[in-house]
């Protein structure tokens, strides 16, 4: 393995510098940032042209000017990149860090949740073939692949985050958007659920009244004035965690587990008590610390209390801490609403850039700043790769149902959860796992477009901006990131492979 | 393909049948719903299988014989129509709840499939595919359920258990996985095994090894055996009981000396024709033509237009299954006393080459 | 796309290919075998069997409906490439604004309190300059939809044949191919379209061209790993031994078994197509005025947009009928060419 990687990771160098030669020769030839001088009557021209050429070397042919770039370029192997100026004169190395901040923030969150939400979708989809929420799925992720992204970004900009906004200055929910949302949570249960025509009205009106409750709920106590999780919204969400636990790491047959669910959720609960309305501010330190007590002490029941089923109880008690933990992360932040939302005027979800300009205040706040910033070019940059993973993950599990190996796991007795998980979703996940990882080498160059919609001043818009102005630094130095990015990802797709299947490893 | 295995693995040197009864199939029907019509896989299929016994199930591919022994151990996909019953110790499998059914299979049904390279999960170890089994039934500690496995492995002739409990499928040959299966299948003490095609995906030189530690192991748990193949040469060596099915229905089932030496249906007596024999110079006799569509059937007997001895009643009414000679030996055929009247009943089935000599 | 032998058909002409004679020979046989006994065997060709197929699709049957049906009313309107259309308005040329510039089409029946059935003069309004709008979209989807077929075309004939040289040739070809291949994967697709667009600066015929050379890659790979299990095949063994010159067995003998993956390829890289050209029109990579394409016209609106939403709606709706439409009939092909996770065994 040791020997394939660096064989892999020496072909990969080669391919990408070759593929900034390319760049580099399409690049130079696409425009001269001293175009616009030219034609300007500015005094101060003639010095400026002058200037520009002797900081991006213009005067030297381009083969050789990519040579003097690439000389410059190798330092970063050694951690002392030095890949010259942009047309303002300023570093593009600097630039490029400032800019991958933002991009990374804005990437990695939309990347996570699509891949969850994605697989959780194709996974259930794949169990339920031909029912009507596959069908509804499945059209929508064709839609999505057929969104162009920059118009939904634009509807999402111009529409739905200014109207959300000043709905939430009097956040009350007509009937008829009740009545809407009620039919469409009955649908979704008459999807999920499977059997006679009985248990699916029962689902239908069971859906549909838990949507309407909460709908009511929404509406009566204005909770999106004040948003809070509340005593019962605690409750219900711990022991929801514990039952997800559950379902996804023991099954309902083993008793220890569920007692290691029950008794951490209670923890949970009590925890929200203590903590509720004491922590005003806080810090990332803090919160990670308090993460790891968290899993450890819930790791600790877990283990306490597992008894044959050990390791099933503790990843069920693990599972079951991080959700009352986020639970009581949202309580806070919840807590801190009301108070940003005054700070910021109303506007809650941000459209424009990372941040509110100039904005300061507690953790809390901040937090709430950041995420309504991210939110809109999230969902943007998302839908495309959750369709994606959704289809993937569908398509990839069907075929693994129909392996001979899970009708051996069937035959021995297991059940069709652990047939499920254990054995068929394992091996669906092998060629998903490449997928996501490709895709997230390209998602990185991949959201010029959301940025330049939203503002973002992050690696798209530094690239869109830079190739419009003929900035030649600027357009390699982003290449040079995308394009390792794609190399490193590949990579590391081909390496989850092999520790994924044990055919591979061994060869 | 290979007569020589019944010479190792003599009926004799197996338990004799006793006679307690512990699966009944009665009436078993099958069919799946496609775009071009309902295939009838298995259309009404009945036979029982007494503790320790060895039933074969002959028949072409596609007779419906996997399909009917798939019914029994509830691995039919949801689409598939199931009708009749499967009485396993007098309680009807097909009824009973999903989680009882459950419990069953790999406890007291257990199956060997017949592809060992595709039948593992390629991702967890041998001893794990193994101790799970025991664990699904059994609430023991995980280390336990792994000695049960390697005494398994041990039983079936794997060497150096221990370390092959952490070695994957890939690292296996083929007769070893399929040992492997086997020590997967009777890891629980069942009652009753279904190995389906066990041989079939492997050289002949492991098929009558695998075939002897099968009967070995069958012994040392106290197992009876649903032989699912279309190898006679095996049934011979190891079959108590045929059955012969065509065309998704049982058309002659009886001892299995009954059966090889006085067949009654001319099916069975041309797959007998077709096995070439030791010291025999003349040509194969191969059935001629193929067998029919499932979705459409043939009026009469599915088997009259390939049969030679078929007239005009045999296009019209499809045959029951009715005794012949003896109570207990059974056939579906118009015209079993015509078999019964010649020495070698697959002589109907003599090449024209061979006629013309 | 399991085997070669079962997909030896597809072609569905009889060729002098031994690899053919094989599959064709055997279901003759099975034709007689089936006639001597009196049964009924419908033996069909592959090619039968993937029209029969696709034609029961019923979501690619609708597509490719509402596809053709989009063509030619994007065609025929306003004319195209000097021949002059039906409807009475052109993409350039600025009038009085009706109804504010607001869309004249009304679909909402009389008796249900709308304005009654009827287009108007400007059914899709017009814009700031108080050019017709429908004749502009209608202009833009022309471009938009002539892009994304050449860029299919060009793109699906150089994967096709860079992907079957290097697994029919392996060896260096294959390492000089796939090496290049790897390269143009490396660079965005997105970067690289960008910064063409912005050194070429032609007309959309130059640009579509361009793109098509640039989308080859994945297909490339595709068609590469279905070569190197073909030619391992028996039946290309069987026409190499026969002295079958390498061309032959290419052409002949091994892409009629690639027609699938291909096919369903072509389709999805139209879909992506028309994507990736009004992406790079919306942030000014690709097509110019004073021609104009879906993407185009959203870019240009899109600060109208709490004014004029129209002019935003009509060239998104456009777009995502095109792409939408042409993902299903890719998805219809895929299922009729691979037909393995069909219902039958679910």
């Amino acid at each position: 393995m040791g020997s394939f990687i660096i064989r892999r990771l020496f072909i990969s160098l080669l391919v990408l510098l070759g593929a900034t030669f390319i760049v580099f020769v399409l690049t130079a030839n696409a425009g001269d940032p001293r175009t616009p001088l030219y034609q300007s009557t500015d005094p101060t021209a003639k010095l400026k042209i002058a200037s520009l050429t002797r900081n991006l070397k213009l005067n030297v042919p381009v083969v050789p000017r990519y040579f003097l770039w690439l000389g410059g370029a190798v330092q970063c192997l050694w951690g002392h990149c030095e890949l010259g100026q942009n047309v303002n004169g300023s570093d593009v190395g600097g630039l490029l860090v400032s800019a991958m901040g933002a991009t990374l923030r804005l990437v990695l969150f939309a990347t996570i949740i699509a891949m969850f939400v994605g697989i959780g979708i194709g996974l259930i989809t794949a169990l339920r073939q031909y029912s009507g929420l596959d069908y509804t799925t499945t059209f929508l992720a064709f839609l999505f692949f057929a969104l162009p992204v920059f118009w939904i970004a634009v509807l999402l900009k111009l529409y739905f985050a200014i109207k959300f906004n000043s709905w939430l200055e009097s956040p009350t929910i007509p009937v008829t958007v009740t009545v809407l949302f009620a039919l469409l949570g009955g649908l979704i249960a008459l999807a999920v659920v499977s059997g006679g025509a009985l248990r699916k009205l029962y689902a239908f009106a069971g859906g549909a009244a838990a949507v309407a409750l909460i709908c009511l709920f929404f509406d009566q106590t204005k909770w999106f004035a004040a948003p809070g999780i509340g005593v019962i919204g605690m409750i219900v969400g711990a022991a929801l965690s514990g039952v997800v636990g559950v379902t996804l790491f023991s099954g309902f047959r083993a008793k220890q587990p569920m007692y290691a669910a029950g008794i951490t959720a209670a923890v949970g609960v009590v925890t929200f008590f203590l903590l509720s309305g004491s922590m005003t501010d806080t810090t990332a330190l803090i919160l990670l610390l308090l993460l790891v007590g968290t899993l450890a002490i819930s790791g600790g029941i877990g283990a306490a209390v597992g008894g044959l089923y050990r390791r099933q109880a503790i990843k069920v008690a693990m599972l079951t801490g991080l959700g009352c933990a986020m639970l009581i992360f949202f309580d806070h932040v919840f807590a801190a609403y009301a108070g940003y939302a005054e700070k910021v005027r109303g506007i809650v979800i941000g459209t424009i850039g990372s941040n509110t300009p100039n904005f300061t205040g507690t953790f809390w706040e901040n937090f709430l700043d950041q995420f309504g910033h991210l939110l809109l070019p999230s969902l943007a940059l998302m839908l495309i790769s959750l369709a994606t993973y959704t289809r993937y993950t569908r398509g990839s599990m069907l075929e693994v149902m129909n392996m001979d190996y899970v009708r051996t796991a069937r035959s021995k007795g297991l059940t069709e959860r652990t047939v499920v998980l254990r054995h068929a979703f394992r091996n669906a996940l092998i060629p998903v796992t490449t997928i996501v990882a490709l895709d997230f080498g390209g998602v990185i160059g991949g959201a010029i477009i959301t940025e330049t919609v939203f503002g973002w001043s992050g690696m798209g818009k530094l690239f869109n901006d830079a190739l419009k102005s003929a900035d030649n630094n600027t357009v390699m130095g982003f290449f040079l990131i995308t394009g390792a990015s794609i190399v490193v990802f590949n990579m590391i797709a081909d390496i989850a492979y092999g520790f994924l299947d044990p055919r591979i490893r061994l060869s | 393909m290979s007569v020589s295995v019944g010479a190792s693995v003599s009926p004799e040197a197996s338990v004799s049948p006793d006679a307690t009864e512990l699966l009944r199939v009665e009436n078993l029907s099958v069919g799946f719903p496609t775009d071009d019509g309902l295939v009838q896989a298995v259309r009404g299929i009945s036979y029982v299988l007494h503790e320790r016994e060895v039933l074969a199930i002959v028949g072409e591919s596609g007779s419906g014989k996997s399909v009917s022994s798939m019914a029994v151990m509830g691995l039919l996909p949801k689409s598939a129509r199931i009708s009749g019953r499967v009485l396993y110790r007098g309680k009807d499998v097909l009824t009973m709840s999903q989680r009882h059914q459950r419990s069953l299979r790999g406890q007291n049904i257990s199956m060997i499939f017949q592809d060992p390279m595709t039948a593992m999960n390629p991702v967890y170890t041998v001893g794990f595919q193994i101790a799970e089994a025991v664990l699904s039934h059994e609430q023991i500690p995980r280390r336990q359920a792994m000695a049960r496995a390697e005494e398994m492995l041990a039983l079936v002739g794997i060497p150096q258990p221990k370390q092959r409990l952490s070695a994957y499928p890939h690292e296996f040959s083929g007769g070893m996985r399929q040992r492997a299966m086997i020590a997967m299948a009777i890891v629980n003490n069942p009652d009753v095994i279904i190995a389906d095609e066990p041989t079939t995906a492997l050289d002949v030189t492991v098929q009558a090894q695998i075939l002897e530690k099968l009967i070995e192991v069958k012994d040392a748990v106290n197992a009876a055996i649903v032989l699912i193949t279309h190898d006679l040469g095996v049934v011979a060596g190891m079959a108590d009981h045929t059955l012969v099915m065509y065309a998704g229905r049982a058309v002659e089932i009886g001892s299995t000396g009954d059966v090889f030496y006085r067949p009654r249906m001319p099916y069975t007596a041309g797959l007998l024709g077709s096995i070439p024999k030791a010291g025999d110079t003349g040509r194969l006799r191969p059935i001629k033509g193929s067998p029919p569509s499932l979705i459409s059937l043939p009026s009469g007997c599915p088997f009259s237009p390939r049969c030679p001895l078929a007239t005009e009643i045999c296009h019209q009414v499809e045959p029951d299954l009715r005794p012949v000679d003896y109570p207990d030996h059974l056939a579906a055929c118009h015209h079993w006393d015509k078999l019964a009247a010649v020495d070698d009943p697959s002589a109907y089935f003599r090449s024209e080459s061979e006629a013309s000599q | 796309m399991k085997t070669g032998d079962e997909k030896m058909n597809s072609g569905g002409k009889p060729e002098p290919g031994l690899g053919n004679n094989v599959g064709l020979d055997a279901e003759v046989l099975a034709h007689d075998v089936a006639d001597i006994h009196g049964l009924s065997i419908v033996a069909r060709t592959q090619g039968q069997l993937v029209r029969r197929r696709f034609f029961r699709h019923r979501a690619a049957m609708t597509s490719l409906t509402i596809l053709i049906l989009l063509i030619l009313l994007t065609y025929t309107s306003i004319g195209f490439a000097g021949i002059p259309g039906w409807w009475p308005y052109d993409y350039q040329t600025p009038g009085l604004k009706v109804n504010g510039g607001a869309p004249t089409l009304s679909v909402v029946p009389t008796w249900f309190g709308g304005g009654g059935l009827h287009l108007g003069h400007h059914p899709f309004g017009q814009d700031d300059l108080g050019r017709d709008y429908f004749a502009l979209t209608m202009r833009g989807a022309q471009i938009s939809i002539m892009i994304a077929f050449v860029v299919g075309l060009v793109s699906t004939m150089l994967g096709t044949v860079i992907g079957a040289l290097a697994g029919y040739f392996r060896g260096w070809v294959e390492a000089a191919l796939m090496r290049f291949t790897d390269m143009m994967i490396t660079i965005p697709l997105l970067v690289i379209a960008a910064v063409v667009g912005q050194l070429i600066n032609g007309g959309p015929l130059i640009l579509a061209i361009l793109l098509g050379l640039l989308t080859w890659t994945g297909l490339a790979r595709l068609v590469r790993g279905e070569f190197l299990s073909l030619r391992e095949k028996e039946f290309v063994e069987s026409a190499r031994a026969l002295g079958a010159s390498p061309r032959r067995i290419i052409f002949r003998h091994i892409m009629p078994n690639t027609v699938g993956i291909i096919t369903v390829s072509a389709t999805l890289t139209i879909a992506g197509a028309i994507l990736l050209e009004t992406a790079l029109s919306y942030l000014g990579f690709g097509v110019h005025a004073p021609d104009t394409s879906l993407g185009l016209l959203i870019s240009d609106n899109q600060a109208a947009f709490s004014t004029r939403p129209w002019l935003f709606w009509w060239p998104g709706l456009f777009i995502i009928i095109v792409a939408l439409t042409v993902n299903f009939i890719g998805d219809g092909l895929r299922d009729a060419f691979d037909p393995r996770q069909n219902r039958g065994r679910a």
